[in-house]
């Protein structure tokens, strides 16, 4: 049998889950913007207080529940009469624990002061700020937007709560990234300093002494003659001629450096007539290898003229001096039509592209080194062969890319080269001579 | 005529080879070299009478105190010195140089001989700009 007590307690828990159910019903009217009005218990014992709600509609306040961002309102005297369950879980307290609460004491304690502030100008004219609330045992960076409600019984103070953690936490990533840009940057600006002290350098202090190596090797063994065994001449011959390979591979090297300054002298360039001019210059070589030149129509590109007059210099050089001393040397310089397909590349403006080629019956190479001969100092074959200093392709290879265009080189040993090269910005103009 | 010729240069090798490639010549009387644009400015201001300048002007670029170009550009702003024919040698005579040094009034711009042939046919050369 139950005693009085028993149903006395009975009576009890069901009357407090009562009230628990209205609560909860309380908060979730409040959620889905069906109160208008709060009763909020007095604080401090000062009675109970009556706020209305008017001007938070219902479409607002469901508005406001679902905004990523933290709201409330303050009353006059700093206490929190509204909040989204939002600012709640931002400053991990339970909701019906931030009504009624005293909205700084959210406030981490270095940033009072400047809450305070906030709060003060708040009610004159809207106000933006950055400050930190306390979330549980971590801080929060956040702006708030302070802007002064006037509603029909008293006026409220609205704040927007953003957490800027994300943001703060870019903000910090970017000025690390760019700091590294920076400081990439400067080490950048200083090797290309280096680069042009280098090449100043080359140009005059180290070729001075090269140049007397050979004024006074040549002075010793045309002057000192008779004394002189034909043993002696010939070690003579080869101080004078490593001087001068010296100063090759100087000039080469200065002219490879200065191809990274901007030259940005663009104009229609004519390739018939750089090769002609460079084929005038080859004359002597052409005549005595009684080589064979075929030219077919070429056409007029945009580029910089001394520029690409070197990449067919270099070529032109190469397919004169990688021969075989019984073979009559025959060049064939042509353009094409560009097929991206055959070159695994798609472009749309293919007709704007053209492909000159320079084929020639040397030596050639192993198809395994068709990249790699691009590289600066690359030499496939000895230098008691075939002179150079290994830097003309490279020379080449940067040209064209300055020029947005590809270099494509195949080859087979011992039938002869290909040098492809494709260049933007074509006009095909016939040879009027066919 | 013989022609006055004044060699500027710092380096006392290649003036030595000045002297042995053209000791030979009877066009041209080398006089005593000087190091430099400024010795070259006081060894002018030295001669009283303009009959007795130097009819022609050799400047190395690489010099101390006052390089080819810059003795050039005062040359050509002078107007006791502006009329006397003045080249530049440089061991490396770059396109930056010939085109900066024609700007300034050389008569012409020479990259340095290695052999007696180069420098025959380098001081006829600058012989032609008189």
């Amino acid at each position: 049998m139950r005693t009085d007590s028993e149903n006395d307690l009975l009576a009890e828990i069901r009357r407090l889950q009562s009230q628990l159910d209205e609560a909860n019903d309380t908060l979730d009217a409040i959620r889905t913007g069906q109160v208008d009005a709060l009763v909020v218990n007095g604080h401090n014992g000062h009675g109970h207080t009556l706020f209305t709600l008017k001007t938070a509609d219902h479409a607002y306040r469901i508005f406001i529940e679902q905004m990523t961002e933290g709201a409330v309102t303050l009353n006059s005297s700093g206490l929190i009469i509204y909040s989204n369950s939002q600012f709640a879980s931002m400053v991990k307290v339970p909701l019906s624990n931030v009504l009624a609460e005293d909205f700084s004491t959210f406030v981490t304690d270095d940033c009072k002061e400047t809450f305070d502030r906030y709060f003060h100008t708040g009610w004159k004219e809207s106000v933006k700020g950055e400050l930190s609330i306390r979330s549980g045992d971590l801080i929060v960076p956040v702006l708030l937007s302070l802007y002064k409600l006037e509603l029909e019984e008293e006026v409220a103070l609205s704040i927007i709560v953003t957490d800027l953690s994300s943001q703060k936490e870019t903000e910090r990533e970017l000025t690390l990234k760019n700091q590294q840009l920076e400081s990439l940057n400067q080490a950048l600006i200083n090797s290309n300093h280096d680069l042009q002290q280098f090449a100043s350098v080359a140009s005059h202090d180290l070729q001075e002494p090269l140049r007397k190596i050979q004024v006074f090797s040549k002075f010793l063994k045309d002057r000192s003659t008779p004394e002189l065994s034909e043993q002696s001449k010939f070690y003579i011959e080869k101080i004078f001629s490593s001087a001068q390979r010296m100063r090759v591979l100087i000039i080469d090297i200065l002219n490879y450096s200065r191809l990274s300054k901007d030259d940005d002298n663009i104009e229609s360039v004519s390739l018939r007539n750089i090769i002609d001019e460079i084929l005038e210059d080859f004359d002597l070589k052409i005549s005595e290898r009684n080589a064979r030149i075929e030219i077919g129509d070429l056409p007029v590109v945009e580029g910089n003229a001394g520029q690409l007059r070197q990449v067919f210099y270099n070529l032109i050089i190469n397919a004169l001096k990688f021969v075989s001393p019984d073979r009559t040397p025959h060049i064939v310089i042509s353009a094409k039509p560009v097929n991206f397909r055959e070159l695994g590349i798609s472009l749309t403006n293919e007709s704007e592209y053209c492909c000159i080629s320079v084929v020639d019956n040397g030596i050639g190479f192993d198809e395994k080194f068709a990249t790699s001969i691009f590289n600066l100092f690359e030499k496939l074959n000895p230098k008691s062969t075939f002179e150079g200093s290994g830097i003309g392709l490279a020379i080449a290879k940067k040209i064209v890319d300055k020029h947005h265009g590809l270099i494509i080189a195949k080859s087979e040993k011992g039938i002869g080269s290909e040098f492809n090269i494709v260049l933007p910005h074509c006009h095909v103009k016939r040879n009027p001579n066919g | 005529m013989v022609r006055k010729v004044i060699l500027v240069e710092d380096d006392p090798d290649d003036r030595d080879l000045f002297i042995a490639f053209y000791a030979h010549r009877t066009d041209i009387k080398i006089l005593p070299s000087v190091g430099n644009g400024v010795e070259l400015i006081s060894f002018l201001e030295s001669i009283e009478a303009d009959e007795n300048l130097p009819h022609l002007i050799i400047l190395d670029q690489n010099m101390p105190l006052m390089n080819g170009k810059q003795t050039l550009d005062y040359l050509k702003s002078n107007s006791r010195y502006s009329k006397i024919p003045a080249v530049v040698y440089s061991t490396y005579a770059d396109t930056r140089l010939v085109l900066d040094c024609k700007k300034l009034g050389a008569g012409l711009v020479a990259s340095k001989p290695i052999d007696d042939e180069g420098y025959q046919k380098m001081m006829d050369d600058f012989l032609k700009v008189i």
